[in-house]
């Protein structure tokens, strides 16, 4: 069986600097895939290759067979991707629940029923109380909730998580752990974007691949990936010699 | 937005359309340019309120709607009104293409271009021979002014009928959603292009039913009332001054603005566009996002459980999942 997301052979230049160089991974359906790499290295790019606001200088990116490359952005969210920003980006203007409904209407037909099925899912995630408050007035956290939020509003089979735990505090990063191994019971695949908490993406990877420099250096289980010398070079800087 | 004021409005649009007859010619042409106001405000307000593109050109459309009418009239012979419907459906479909290259500008390139662009059309016309050139065109002077009044009041209706559907709609939504940001309403699922462009068409059509009244109330077109700045911009702020992309703002500012300038013009023949200049910055200032956004506002605050600020409710701290 072929994977849900293929991504193969992703390169993409902004100038002369290259991005993201032949960068090849698959995520199965529900599987957490975890993207570690140092600020820089391309996680975010990569999330942008794949939900369509970037295009690649060259590579393929197919979801459950369909080539996504060139298609336009809510297309690809209509096949079932959702992603989520590391800036985080409501709408300020619109309420919570009307920028989680944005979102439902890619399922319901009315705007009525659109904003009860947000209404749920703004009370799954604990903004209930906020509903009707402007997504502007949130806090940085909730602020998280809500672009999570939406994303699980479009009933995604894959979530893109960009940089899920920048700036939470620990207990929020326990909380946001969770709420992705919540994604894999449901049969959501995830594909998260780390930058260091370690001891989160040991709990809740299935595989990780790593990322310096726009390229891949190492994918596999979490154990082995953390233990590879390329991997601890990338992270800690090569081992000090003769000290 | 409740039942009553909307019934309100049919009320209004009810009397404003069986008083016609009895009023004045003065109070006629007073009540007729409010509503031209009114419906090229509410017109604008779709593409440049609720979908964030601010159009410096949306009056292109009121002109070309203008002079298809006349050249229906004068050339075809049709009866006016069929000829300012074709206005309206013509200016909608060459919305279609200049929607399609204005609409990829964003911000004030997208304001800058439009205004290139009625200004661009305003001189074609004035150099055409066909079209009557600089001197424009003259009209048959047997239409009764009531008839004109009347065409201008369904249009305003229209206007606001349309208005009030969309921002009750799926569609109104995801226009606010890309007036906010359009990368990320895109990502959640919303078809940015197409809304963009459906909404910049009901825009376009607007004005151009409107155009061809205007010509045969004046019994005239010619580039520079066709192409009117002075409409242009006193539609937009009265718009920005009632409360941009709102049901109720551009209704409110209108009616506001306009009794304003009224008394100001009254008692300061000489000064009162001065005054009137100087009252709008001072507004702008105050109540930035307009009159009704401010006053809605307001009804939140009181109104209690509403208005959940972030300070106020801590107990929104529940797990995620």
């Amino acid at each position: 069986m072929s994977a849900l997301l293929e991504v193969r052979n992703v390169s993409l230049a902004f100038g002369g600097v290259k991005a993201l160089r032949d960068v090849s991974l698959d995520v199965n359906e529900g599987e957490i895939l975890s993207i570690i790499g140092p600020n820089g290295a391309g996680k975010t790019t990569l999330f942008n290759v794949i939900s369509g606001v970037y295009r690649p200088s060259s590579g393929s990116v197919r979801f459950e067979g369909r080539e996504l490359v060139g298609m336009p952005l809510h297309r690809i969210a209509a096949l079932g991707i959702a992603r989520t920003y590391q800036v985080v980006r409501p709408f300020p203007r619109l309420s919570v629940v009307d920028n989680v409904a944005v979102a439902a209407l890619i399922k319901e037909r009315s705007l009525d029923a659109a904003r009860r099925a947000a209404r749920e899912v703004v009370d799954s995630v604990g903004l209930g109380r906020l509903a009707e408050a402007d997504a502007g007035t949130l806090t940085l956290t909730q602020r998280k909730r809500l672009e999570v939020a939406r994303a699980l509003a479009l009933r995604p089979k894959l979530i893109l998580l960009d940089e899920v735990m920048a700036g939470l505090t620990p207990t929020e990063m326990d909380e946001m752990a969770q709420f992705v191994l919540g994604l894999r019971e449901r049969g959501i695949g995830a594909v998260a974007g780390i930058e260091h908490v370690m001891r989160l993406v040991l709990r809740i990877s299935d595989r990780i691949v790593v990322l310096d420099a726009g390229t891949k250096i190492a994918e596999g289980a979490p154990a082995e990936v953390i233990s590879d010398p390329r991997v601890v070079e990338a992270y800690l800087g090569a081992p000090l010699a003769g000290v | 937005m409740n039942r009553i004021a909307l019934v309100a409005a049919v009320a209004v649009v009810a009397v404003l359309a069986a008083a016609g007859p009895f009023l004045s010619g003065y109070a006629l042409a007073v009540v007729y340019q409010t509503l031209v106001y009114l419906a090229l405000a509410y017109g604008w307000n779709i593409i440049s309120g609720y979908a964030g593109y601010f159009s410096f050109g949306q009056i292109t459309f009121f002109g070309i709607g203008a002079y298809v009418t006349a050249l229906s009239v004068t050339n075809a012979h049709l009866d006016w009104r069929l000829g300012a419907l074709l206005g309206g459906l013509v200016s909608m479909a060459l919305a279609l293409p200049i929607g399609a290259i204005m609409l990829r500008l964003r911000g004030p390139f997208f304001s800058l271009g439009m205004l290139g662009l009625a200004q661009t059309v305003r001189v074609l016309i004035s150099s055409s021979e066909a079209m009557g050139g600089g001197t424009g065109i003259y009209l048959p002077v047997s239409v009764n002014p009531l008839v004109v009044y009347e065409w201008t009041l369904g249009v305003a209706a229209f206007a606001f009928a349309v208005t009030v559907a969309i921002d009750r709609s799926a569609f109104g939504l995801r226009l606010r959603a890309l007036r906010e940001d359009q990368q990320v309403a895109g990502t959640l699922g919303v078809d940015v292009t197409g809304a963009k462009i459906r909404a910049f068409l009901i825009s376009a059509l607007i004005p151009g039913l409107l155009g061809g009244g205007y010509a045969m109330y004046l019994t005239l077109v010619e580039p520079v009332s066709a192409f009117s700045t002075r409409l242009e911009l006193q539609s937009i702020v009265m718009t920005v001054f009632g409360g941009i992309g709102t049901v109720w703002g551009p209704l409110v500012g209108g009616i506001v603005m306009s009794q304003i300038s009224e008394a100001l013009w009254a008692r300061f023949p000489q000064a009162y566009l001065m005054i009137f200049g100087g009252l709008l910055v001072l507004f702008l200032i105050v109540l930035p996002r307009g009159v009704v956004p401010a006053i809605a506002d307001r009804l939140k605050k009181r109104g209690g459980p509403r208005s959940f600020t972030p300070q106020a409710a801590p107990a929104a701290r529940e797990t995620v999942a």
